[in-house]
């Protein structure tokens, strides 16, 4: 039962140490076979028919992989058909040493039931474990303890049969000699490409087979491409030295063979450095930690502005790459130069699958194609698949298998199709993956812990609640709002001062601590919403009925109730779980209209009045406090209501109630700040918005002065004063535009714990302290904010996550992660849909301002559409025309017309879908008109279309 | 990467017990003649030798007699070969010191001192091997051996680690665990009524989990006093045939 | 010198089938013994929620209605009339402290003492400054205990003859639940040495005396330099004891006897090898039984 285990370890200090480790041997550990009646298990995982149809094995049988084919062909064994699979622990603990996101995979697909996964702890398990023999590799060892189980198994089993049912234990291995071995002890084996190709139902399988070494020749030709990798021992004595420099690879966007690489040193803030060339990549994809060597200082090179994009049929790995990269070389000036390196060793991948699209060879038979990526900083992977006829013009997810260094590509194999490209539904999910947004829908884990239907409230919920079901609350959203988290009331007290309530949706009741749900929803981290479509991050029940402040219902709220006197003083705070029972659900047009009629005079419309009389004075105060408004142009599109194609595009528009709603939400997310840091000062979980540094408003300044308008960007005030009054005459928009550019400065809105920062400011809110309170339903934040307040007043208890500072600091980092990642996702969801807008309407002319003036060309802002498109003024096909770049204005001379910030231009806007995969807006300049650059004006038929979008 | 493993999916730890076993407790009583009781225990590849001395007169500075009942002096010390690495280990640094006045305490708990005015009884324990839990197991072999030394007690006091992994307590920790990260707890117990003889915990731990994790802790030591419950009746029995009639 | 080395065996298992034994009543600390409240309180014993619980392992005894727990091993309980073996360890204001393997150290007063002239001599100051020179630290004396201190310490006397200052002589230390109790504690072995087998487990070895020396109430120390044989007779008791002891046979003058002469074809330092040891204890058991029958 009792087994020592004894090792020789190295010490740090050089010493040599005998670590002695108990390691028990157990008899209690079950075969986990349904079939079996020898074992005592409580439940059991393989199925007694375990059958996969295939040519070689016609009976049932378990899989038994052993580590590498766990490591490399991961894909294979997530996919349903595979079932009744025996995880050893020794291949368990080998993959968790070797690679952490393969683990990861595993881990899910054992915990998977339908999977029918077992993991058989046999290092632990009295016949199977084995001892190292004297000479035997650590690795020789493993392979052996695995053919050791796989035996046991397989005797196992036999002698537990009753009845013959025959069924087998299959060991799939890709390593001859292990192979060998097996079959000398009478064991099934087959290497996986054998079994998988076997397989009768499935052929797709087989292309998603990785490829394995001896594969790999066969493609590729013996030349050697790239130098070599260094070994990690030597790429580590180098950092050390300082001779090689460790960060991560940021591959162009516009040039395939550029990228740069972040480099965090002690004694600066980081550098970068240029890398160019393949030779120089060698083989580092886009996020990579890689370890660079500098290059001599005369062989520095600035980077390039020409935009080069890999494309073409396959370059045979033969052909010298050198006419590709001439390009690259034009003389630049010495200051121009950047520290430039290479990479000589990659100490991490970070490869994910990519969703992208297929190249079909141009030979017909041939089953290796070429991927193009949809991320453009991702290198072309060479697949095998025989469906490539089936995959062309579908999206779809591959893996990179490997870049061996004679290859001109990195090697991958194909994971799935995602569906026709340019459909609606293909490219969000596209879309959602490229953003890594969580979007599957919720497992019955999570759906089991929400509560049961009919839900009502029960004398418990009641305990630790104010019941205000009495008083006048109505919420203000936005028109089709489902998902109300926060709803108002004010009324005037019996001393004549108010009371203002502000009732946000105690989703923190619903969701508890710890459980399927909460995890869940702390990994999506905030609801995402895309043009037609949102992705929750609670379950609909929650989000849309039990925890949606909708009118008329009783629900269960968090309030944050004020005292106030009527010039808009807080003389008293309080926070409670309560019971309310929202009168109305008003959008904020019909709130505004309830407002502005004054006949209409019941407890709603009055309560509205008390609140926007008030919000009007904290609004002044905040302003007078320095708090920025500025702006940004949202968009809304009209969808059809069959097709959810957009047919109308409009901006969004702002009215008094919006800023109503608004104010009470920023009163109420300070005052929980306030009182949750006063509570908790190590692990408050609030938001900051750091001061920009100086140099962001450079852009802004030197806009500003060229319609001779003085910014001051010395502190918020300063700035939001001086924004106030940049007016120039004739120009109405000017200030709007100005307030672009000035959002275009700042930085980003952070979520951190308090225990891991000092710096508390919230720039663009002028306020000393803030967090997100108002928004349980879309955002996790304050799911934990409600939580952290909710033990502040005593209305809960704590949990230890909850005051754990590293903990919570982990969780703001995944939450701006998401946070970031949900604002790009909608942002291209806006374009997507923009481009199918205009997809429709074919070409159309409109008028718009010059926004940032670059050294090859405008961008271009139509306040109309909210659209921001860029006007090239060099192109391929055309001879390019005189331009001038004046970097001080800036200012750009075409020919003989001068570009400025704010210019106003008209502009031609079609679609350019000419590369299905990055279609994009296209901008040509009408007016002014300069001979060879501008192109006439489209004709006047889509104008036809237009009285239905003017409005 | 990240550090071991400590409690598997399947619910085995590093070394292949579950999470509520402990490790395999051996123990030998009177293991000199020398002094009045003596104990040899094995917990796992952590052992420890206990011996006692006394009741007998102070020692020493008499200012510290009491008068209503025994002084117990304990002293803890490591052997210089007890770790991995050897290490030479002066007496009354500060660990081995502040270990010493646990036992005191533990001790002080569960021994009937007030039989015993004026007196002193001395235990010493010393780590052969040291594999974590090291408190725990200094407090079961000086249990043997003030029982061996015939001095009255309560009851048995036993100890135990247990450690706070993933949502679950583990009994009694090896050093690979101990050193893993995890928040330990070392509880000394009087099984039979339950009484807890010293609680002691360094690390941070949420305030929720504590009960669960007490709970753990006096079910290990319950099971701890199983095993030193039948090591003291087979002494026991043996002496009493051996000396006849 | 030749050493004697072995290599370590397995511990022999004492088979504990003899189940006759059985019928002895062991508890362990905390074992509650009964519920009924009818039963007084002994030693080894506590009340804990009105049931009598043992405080240390051992035998149960009952005596009437009170219940005392036997440990099996423990410190010298003294009582009254009991003959001690002890060690000076201080020499005090009017007293000497003696450790006799109690839980306190015993207390010798000045005036329980025979000091030289005559029993009836009034203590003066001076006798107290002198004290010293009767016994000093480290002396060894036989006494009797007088009486028990409230804290269970002894006071003891040496109001006899036959009890006092030890000369040259060989100090054993054992469990004192081995010594059996007897008439007289005091033994001229045939064998020709003494043995005082002290009742706190203290047994002394001591050349037979060649005629009962009157004067010095037991003062004066010969240091006459002791016979060879008388020694090895010494020595070979000794061993005698130990091995006696390590088999828990009760030790009085006949089974001490018993016990040398079975040795007597062994070599002294043989005696304490395990199997000789064995060997010898069975003989002497068997002879006592065949006394005995």
């Amino acid at each position: 039962m009792l087994k020592s285990k004894t090792f020789v370890k190295k010490t740090r200090s050089g010493g040599v140490m005998k670590i002695v480790r108990e390691h028990y041997l157990r008899d209690d550990i079950w075969c986990g076979s349904e079939a079996c009646t020898e074992c005592k298990h409580e439940s059991t995982v393989l199925q007694k028919d375990a059958c996969i149809e295939s040519n070689l094995c016609s009976y049932p049988h378990y899989l038994v992989p052993d580590t590498n084919v766990v490591l490399h062909q991961i894909d294979i064994l997530e996919d349903p058909v595979i079932r009744n699979v025996i995880i050893l622990q020794t291949v368990l603990q080998e993959v968790r040493h070797r690679s952490a996101p393969i683990y990861k995979r595993l881990k899910d697909i054992i915990h998977e039931k339908e999977k029918h996964v077992y993991t058989f702890t046999n290092e632990h398990h009295k016949e199977t474990f084995i001892e190292r023999e004297p000479g035997e590799s650590a690795n020789d060892r493993n392979d052996r303890a695995i053919r050791v189980a796989a035996k046991w198994y397989s005797q196992h089993l036999k002698a537990s049969e009753a009845e013959a049912d025959g069924l087998k234990v299959v060991l799939l291995t890709n390593d001859q000699g292990n192979k060998q071995k097996a079959e000398e002890s009478g064991l099934l084996v087959y290497k996986c490409e054998e079994y998988i190709k076997s397989l009768i139902a499935n052929p797709e399988l087989v292309d998603r087979l990785a490829l394995s070494n001896d594969e790999k020749n066969e493609i590729t030709s013996s030349k050697v491409l790239f130098p070599e990798h260094l070994p990690l021992s030597r790429i580590q004595a180098g950092i050390k030295s300082g001779t090689f420099l460790q960060g991560t690879l940021r591959a162009s966007r516009d040039n395939y063979l550029e990228a740069t690489v972040f480099v965090q040193r002690e004694q600066d803030d980081g550098t970068e450095v240029l890398i160019q060339g393949l030779q120089n990549l060698n083989r580092a994809v886009h996020q990579d930690v890689v370890a660079v060597q500098l290059l001599p200082r005369n062989q520095w090179v600035a980077p390039s502005s020409v935009v080069l994009q890999d494309e073409g049929p396959a370059k045979d790995d033969g052909v010298e790459d050198e006419d590709e990269e001439n390009v690259l070389k034009t003389s630049a000036a010495e200051s121009a130069r950047k520290l430039t390196g290479k990479v000589v060793g990659i100490i991490k991948r970070n490869w994910r699958p990519f969703c992208g699209m297929l190249n079909v060879s141009h030979i017909k038979e041939s089953t290796r194609h070429l991927f193009t990526p949809a991320d453009r900083r991702i290198p072309r992977i060479r697949i095998e698949t025989r469906q490539a006829s089936s995959l062309v013009g579908q999206r779809i997810m591959v893996a990179i298998d490997g870049w061996p260094k004679d290859s001109r590509y990195p090697n991958g194999h194909f994971v799935r199709s995602l569906g026709g490209a340019g459909e609606k539904d293909t490219e969000q999910e596209v879309l959602l993956l490229e953003h890594d947004v969580p979007h599957q829908a919720f497992s019955q884990a999570v759906l089991s812990f929400l509560p049961k239907m009919p839900w009502s409230i029960t004398p418990e919920d009641m305990v630790k609640r104010e019941d205000l079901r009495s008083l006048t609350v109505c919420s203000v959203d936005p028109p089709g709002c489902t998902d109300i988290d926060d709803a108002l009331h004010c009324r005037e007290l019996e001393n004549g001062n108010l009371e203002v309530g502000v009732h946000i949706a105690d989703v923190s009741h619903f969701i508890r601590s710890g459980n399927a749900l909460d995890k869940e929803a702390a990994n999506r981290g905030t609801t995402v919403y895309l043009c037609g479509k949102r992705i929750d991050m609670v379950p609909e029940l929650l989000s849309s009925n039990l925890c949606s402040l909708r009118s008329n219902v009783d629900r269960l709220a968090f309030s944050c109730i004020w005292e106030m006197n009527h010039k808009a003083e807080i003389l008293k705070t309080r926070f409670t779980k309560s019971v309310i029972n929202s009168k109305a659900s008003l959008t904020y047009a019909e709130a505004q209209m309830r407002i502005d009629d004054t006949n209409n005079n019941d407890d709603i419309t009055v309560s509205l009045r008390g609140l926007n009389k008030l919000a009007k004075i904290l609004k002044r105060q905040r302003i007078a406090k320095g708090a920025l408004t500025l702006s940004s142009l949202e968009v809304r599109f009209h969808m059809d209501s069959e097709t959810h194609d957009p047919i109308d595009l409009q901006t969004k528009e702002l009215m008094e109630t919006n800023s109503m709603v608004e104010e009470f939400m920023l009163l109420a997310n300070i005052s929980v700040a306030q009182k949750i840091h006063d509570e908790f000062p190590e692990c408050a979980l609030l938001r900051k918005h750091p001061a920009p540094p100086p140099s962001n408003y450079d852009i802004l300044l030197k806009a500003a002065k060229s319609k001779d308008v003085e910014i001051h960007t010395d502190s918020a005030k300063a700035l939001a004063d001086s924004l106030d009054v940049a007016k120039v005459d004739g120009f109405p928009y000017f200030n709007t535009l100005l307030r672009i550019l000035a959002t275009r400065c700042m930085m980003q809105a952070v979520y951190f714990c308090s225990g891991m920062d000092s710096d508390f400011h919230h720039y663009g809110l002028a306020s000393p302290i803030y967090t997100h309170f108002t928004s349980p339903i879309r955002r996790y934040a304050d799911i934990i904010v409600h939580r952290l307040l909710a033990v502040a007043i005593g209305a809960d208890s704590t949990y230890a996550d909850l005051t754990d500072k590293h903990k919570q600091s982990a969780l703001c980092n995944n939450l701006n992660y998401r946070h970031k990642m949900s604002q790009y996702a909608q942002r291209a969801s806006v374009a997507f849909h923009t481009q199918l807008f205009f997809k429709s309407r074919g070409v159309l002319n409109e008028e718009g301002f010059v926004l940032f003036v670059r050294k090859n060309a405008i961008i271009v802002l139509i306040p109309k559409f909210g659209l921001e498109g860029t006007v090239f003024f060099d192109s391929k096909d055309k001879a390019a025309p005189n331009i001038a770049f004046d970097e001080e204005g800036p200012t750009l001379k075409v020919e003989h017309h001068t570009f400025h910030i704010f210019d106003k231009v008209k502009v031609t806007i079609s679609l350019d879908d000419s590369n299905i995969q990055h279609q994009k807006i296209r901008m040509a300049l009408t007016e002014p008109v300069i001979a060879g650059v501008s192109v006439a004006i489209p004709d006047a038929e889509p104008q036809a279309k237009k009285p239905k979008l003017d409005r | 990467m990240a550090g071991l493993e400590l409690l598997s999916d399947q619910g085995y730890r590093l070394d292949g017990r579950k999470a509520t076993e402990l490790r395999k407790v051996q123990a030998r009583m009177g293991v000199f003649a020398q002094a009045d009781g003596s104990a040899y225990l094995e917990q796992g590849n952590t052992k420890a030798l206990a011996v006692v001395y006394g009741p007998h007169e102070m020692r020493g500075s008499r200012s510290r007699t009491l008068h209503d009942r025994a002084v117990i002096n304990c002293q803890y010390s490591m052997a210089t070969f007890s770790t991995a690495e050897r290490k030479r280990r002066p007496h009354g640094d500060r660990k081995s010191t502040e270990m010493s006045l646990h036992l005191k305490q533990t001790f002080e708990a569960a021994v009937m001192t007030q039989l015993y005015p004026r007196s002193q009884i001395d235990i010493y324990v010393k780590i052969l091997q040291s594999d974590g839990g090291n408190y725990s197991v200094c407090v079961n072999a000086a249990t043997l051996a003030v029982i061996d030394a015939g001095i009255p007690m309560r009851d048995y006091v036993c100890a135990c680690t247990v450690g706070f992994v993933d949502e679950t307590p583990l009994a009694d920790l090896c050093f690979a665990e101990e050193s893993g990260g995890v928040s330990s707890l070392a509880l000394a117990l009087l099984p039979r009524g339950g009484q807890i003889a010293l609680l002691q915990m360094d690390a941070r731990l949420h305030q929720d989990h504590l009960e669960t994790l007490i709970e753990a802790a006096m079910t290990a030591c319950k099971g701890v006093s199983k095993v030193l419950d039948e090591v003291v009746r087979q002494h026991l029995q043996e002496r009493s045939v051996l000396s006849g009639e | 010198m030749a050493a004697d080395m072995r290599l370590p065996t397995i511990r022999k298992t004492v088979s504990l089938t003899v189940s006759s034994h059985d019928r002895k009543d062991l508890v362990v600390p905390g074992d509650v013994i009964t519920s009924d409240t009818g039963f007084m309180r002994g030693h080894g014993t506590y009340v804990d929620d009105d049931k009598l619980t043992a405080s240390v392992a051992g035998e149960v005894q009952r005596v009437d209605k009170l219940i005392c727990v036997r440990p099996l091993k423990t410190r010298y309980n003294g009582e009254v009339g009991d003959v001690v073996v002890g060690r000076i360890t201080e020499v005090q204001q009017k007293r000497w402290k003696v450790e006799t393997n109690s839980r306190l150290d015993s207390v010798l007063l000045l005036s329980s003492v025979n000091l030289p002239g005559g029993e009836l001599r009034r203590r003066s100051a001076e006798d107290e400054l002198t004290m010293r020179e009767y016994l000093q630290e480290g002396d060894l004396i036989s006494a009797e205990v007088q009486s028990v201190f409230s804290d269970g310490a002894l006071s003891l006397h040496t109001r006899s003859l036959k009890y006092g200052k030890l000369g040259q002589g060989v100090l054993v230390q054992l469990s004192p639940s081995l010594i059996k109790r007897q008439k007289t504690h005091f033994h001229n072995l045939p064998c020709g040495a003494s043995v005082i087998l002290g009742n706190n487990g203290f047994v002394w070895l001591y050349p037979t005396p060649g005629q009962q020396e009157e004067e010095a109430g037991g003062f004066y120390t010969s240091l006459e330099p002791v016979s060879l044989s008388d020694r090895e007779v010494i020595s070979r008791l000794r061993n005698c004891l130990l091995a006696l002891a390590a088999h828990k046979v009760l030790l009085y003058d006949t089974s001490v006897l018993y016990c040398y002469e079975s040795s007597l074809q062994h070599q002294v330092k043989d005696i304490l090898k395990p199997e000789v040891m064995e060997e010898i204890v069975m003989l002497t058991q068997q002879k006592l039984l065949e006394q005995e029958g």
